[in-house]
């Protein structure tokens, strides 16, 4: 064989080899491909849902204290009420005090009635729990598809930090539309569907 | 009468078993899950079910099937409270059997008004 049938052998053997290289790449490229478009697709859906889980906790958190501030000005009349009240029983002038007791009552029930609708608004927690483990289970996913990606691009070099992490992932159950405010379907049209279980609710 | 709230959430627990009792409902007992309450069904003999839907490890909607597969709990009440507002659910949790559903967040109002809808049969 003469030096330039070997050049030539030895250029035909390279090329075959960088042939081989290149369509591995462009399939590890390929297996890439899926993974990190999910990935893409889910960085804005759990952005999302952070989002609201930011403004519908401000939004009960500005309700509850609304009803609060409420309550705290209602129970400092309270207060400066009943002390007229052990004023005129002390001094004998008794004829005000029924009046006064009435006025206390309403004053004590109104007080009550907002403590039970602060009680009704903390619902929030479940629903922003919910879209918390949403968001959660969506970066778990990404994880998931980044971790693939990682260990394509390594091959049999991955390196040891791309074990699954030590940490137990919590078992989630949640509604991935959870709304503290959007229904889907609102009361009325669920009543009128169990009264009469052939008729569809308005959509 | 007796009634067992089922929730995950024990914040959602204690808002339930509080308004139940402003009701006039005092005797409530309450579980975690699907089946827990399927474990506390046979101890505590409630009258009345109140539960969610999303839970771990059984979901409310299995709950509502597995009862209403016995015999002895074909008749029993069930309300299902919970965030699912999509239609084909409401569908879904009727054909399971609940005899009435309430979309979370609830108010007081509608939680008494359902639970006498439901007892007035």
């Amino acid at each position: 064989m003469s030096p330039t049938d070997n050049l030539q052998a030895k250029i035909q053997q390279e090329i075959t080899e960088l042939t081989t290289s290149v369509s591995g790449l462009v399939e590890s490229f390929r297996k890439l491909q899926n993974p990190l478009a999910e990935s893409h697709r889910k960085v804005p859906q759990a952005t999302n849902q952070l989002d609201k889980i930011s403004e519908q906790t401000e939004a009960a958190t500005s309700q509850m204290l609304d009803m609060i501030e409420q309550i705290t000005q209602r129970e400092d009349e309270i207060i400066k009420d009943l002390g007229v009240v052990k004023q005129k029983a002390e001094s004998g002038e008794t004829t005000e005090i029924g009046a006064l007791a009435d006025v206390l009552t309403v004053k004590a029930t109104t007080n009550l009635n907002d403590a039970y609708a602060i009680m009704e608004a903390l619902q929030f927690q479940d629903i922003t729990a919910q879209q918390m483990d949403h968001a959660a289970s969506l970066l778990e996913d990404i994880e998931g598809k980044l971790r693939h990606v990682l260990t394509n691009v390594s091959g049999d070099e991955a390196p040891e930090k791309l074990e699954e992490p030590a940490i137990q992932k919590k078992k989630r159950a949640y509604d991935p539309h959870a709304d503290l405010f959007n229904k889907t379907t609102n009361q009325e049209d669920i009543d009128s569907l169990f009264q009469n279980p052939k008729q569809q609710p308005v959509e | 009468m007796k009634i067992l709230a089922v929730d995950d959430s024990p914040t959602m627990r204690r808002i339930i078993i509080n308004t139940l009792k402003r009701a006039g409902y005092e005797d409530v007992v309450e579980a975690s899950d699907g089946k827990d309450a399927l474990a506390k069904v046979e101890i505590e003999k409630p009258n009345f079910i109140i539960t969610d839907w999303n839970m771990p490890e059984m979901d409310g909607l299995t709950l509502v099937t597995t009862l209403r597969s016995k015999d002895e709990y074909k008749n029993l009440p069930i309300l299902m409270v919970t965030t699912r507002s999509v239609k084909d659910d409401i569908m879904e949790a009727m054909k399971a059997g609940v005899n009435n559903y309430i979309v979370k967040p609830f108010t007081p109002e509608t939680l008494k008004a359902k639970i006498n809808q439901v007892l007035a049969g």
